[in-house]
């Protein structure tokens, strides 16, 4: 008959919890979720201020991202001419040919290996000389020295690297002369190091900030919602229920703005970015301006939802008294 | 049902809003609080349902100690006591039947005994063809007894009232003390914190008088069935 009567909890006493009956998890959860909705249904205006507020933020952290990844590319790239060349006054025979090349090639951090000989040395040089071949003229390939180019691996282009390498290819028996431009190689390695500081410093300077703003913008509309959570308290919410739709709302919220600004990034990028690279000349090898790879915009979603989420989290331990 | 022994309760640096209270209100009674504004009527209130902690002294409500709960403990007690106040604390982006229902979804309850319990509750405070209106366009009396609605729905052995007709008018109160003297009749100890001289003359009640965070009179303006002597 009376059907309600029965989920009371009979008396006060023991204080257990009562299972919330007629729910599953998945109950609860959708329970939860359908009223996360109605309340970003019901609180449209405050809703859109904190998806903007977190698609901005996000845009601005993305767009710093994106400059700075092709910057790093670009250099990257600059420092495939960190290259050691092993120069050699003769042309050299076969079987010293393999002997040295398997030698420099044992050597750890090479990372591509080209003799160049004399023959083709000329050949470089007049396609470096087009259109003044006449310059050329009578000059053979035997003034021209052979040489091994190495490019070293990328984990070892930086100075101090660089020269032990050199040292080790030295003790080689039959090389005498290498070449790599010290001085280049060092000014090109602080340049480096300058630029990544300045990009994690910048970076998290954007950070800070964006945190800052957009946990002020969810306390700001989770008080302005306060009477709710005193209202839930006071029928006897417990703190899971009264947080768990706020919290899904929070995670709503930040992946909402995370991909709104993916999308305006996409545009922006589209529309204006893709082409610079070709003025600017950052990188000499592929111009344009590359997109963010794939994990980075992963990682601005799980950005998105983390601030959603800890923003509401941090934000409602304050308003909540239970 | 609620004992109060020795309870003191002091608010940072101020003078102490309660000093000393001893009352025993028993099962099945109406109490009315009175005093002046500022005698400490809304403190003992919020004593009762865990808003607030006695610096000193026992509040026990059917027997537990509340003043041992774990903050996790708090919203099981709230869920045998309602409180209604003189400003309704409704939800005014909601509608009247969704204000009534959180009560019961608290509760964890499905959604059709949700929607019978709700409706009948509605029906009983004269309001249920107003239960898809948002709160905001209700008369006071109206979204008081919204207020009382919620309040009820899940039967509570306690219910209390903060200058619940503080914002009525005349016919509104009438109608709200018969609320509270319906739910009395059914077994709901109730305590009303007003200074409404009116309200508690029409009520013919148990009266506690409270001064200055003291206790300085109690009587029984007419002995009721429920009532207990001092």
């Amino acid at each position: 008959m009376n059907k309600w009567k029965k989920k009371q909890p009979e008396t006060l006493k023991p204080f257990k919890r009562p299972t919330l009956s007629g729910y599953g998890f998945g109950g609860k959860a959708g329970f939860f979720l359908s009223r996360a909705i109605t309340n970003i249904r019901q609180n449209v205006f405050v809703n859109v201020v904190t998806i903007g507020t977190i698609t901005l933020a996000l845009l601005i952290v993305s767009l710093f991202l994106l400059v700075f990844v092709n910057l790093e590319n670009a250099v990257e790239n600059w420092s495939e001419r960190v290259q050691v060349t092993v120069y050699f006054d003769k042309e050299l025979a076969a079987q010293e040919l393999t002997a040295l090349h398997g030698k420099i090639a044992a050597l750890s951090g090479v990372s591509r290996l080209t003799y160049v000989s004399r023959a083709e040395a000329l050949k470089r040089f007049k396609s470096r000389l087009r259109g003044q071949e006449t310059l050329l003229e009578g000059i053979r390939a035997e003034i021209l020295p052979a040489s091994f180019e190495i490019s070293l691996k990328r984990s070892q282009r930086d100075t101090v690297s660089v020269e032990s390498f050199v040292a080790q290819l030295k003790k080689i028996p039959g090389i005498t002369e290498v070449q790599y431009g010290e001085e280049w190689v060092r000014r090109f390695n602080s340049f480096l190091n300058f630029m990544r500081l300045l990009g994690a410093l910048l970076g998290g300077f954007l950070i800070v900030a964006v945190v800052f703003i957009v946990s002020n913008t969810i306390k700001l509309t989770i008080y302005s919602r306060r009477d709710e959570l005193e209202v839930m308290s006071l029928v006897g919410a417990t703190r899971f229920f009264i947080q768990a739709p706020f919290l899904l709302e929070g995670l709503i919220q930040g992946l909402a703005g995370a991909l709104l600004s993916i999308i305006l990034l996409f545009g922006l990028f589209e529309g204006f970015l893709h082409n610079a690279g070709n003025f600017l000349t950052f990188n000499p090898v592929s111009s344009g301006l590359g997109f963010l790879p794939l994990e980075y915009l992963a990682a601005l979603l799980l950005a998105g939802a983390a601030l959603g989420f800890i923003g509401s989290l941090t934000s409602l331990r304050r308003f909540i008294n239970v | 049902m609620i004992q109060l022994h020795n309870v003191s309760l002091t608010y940072q640096q101020d003078a102490s809003a309660l000093n000393n209270i001893n009352l025993k209100i028993g099962k099945g009674e109406f109490v009315f609080l009175t005093g002046p504004s500022g005698a400490g009527k809304t403190s003992l209130l919020r004593l009762l349902y865990g808003a607030l902690s006695p610096n000193s002294g026992q509040v026990l409500i059917d027997g537990q100690n509340i003043t041992r709960l774990l903050p996790s403990q708090i919203p099981l007690l709230r869920r045998s006591i309602g409180v209604v106040f003189q400003d309704f604390k409704l939800l005014h982006n909601r509608t009247v039947f969704e204000n009534v229902a959180i009560a019961l979804e608290v509760l964890g309850w499905g959604k059709s005994d949700i929607g019978k319990k709700t409706m009948h509750m509605l029906k009983q405070m004269g309001i249920e063809s107003k239960y898809n209106l948002v709160t905001q366009r209700l008369s006071g009396g109206e979204q008081q007894r919204v207020a009382l609605a919620r309040a009820l729905v899940n039967d509570p052995k306690i219910l209390l009232a903060d200058e619940p007709t503080g914002n009525l008018d005349e016919a509104n109160k009438n109608q709200i003390l018969a609320i509270f003297k319906e739910a009395n009749i059914r077994g709901t100890t109730v305590v009303v914190a007003t200074h409404d001289r009116r309200l508690i003359e029409q009520g013919h009640k148990r009266l506690v008088t409270l001064h200055k965070g003291e206790i300085v009179e109690q009587m029984e303006k007419e002995t009721t069935g429920n009532a207990q002597t001092l």
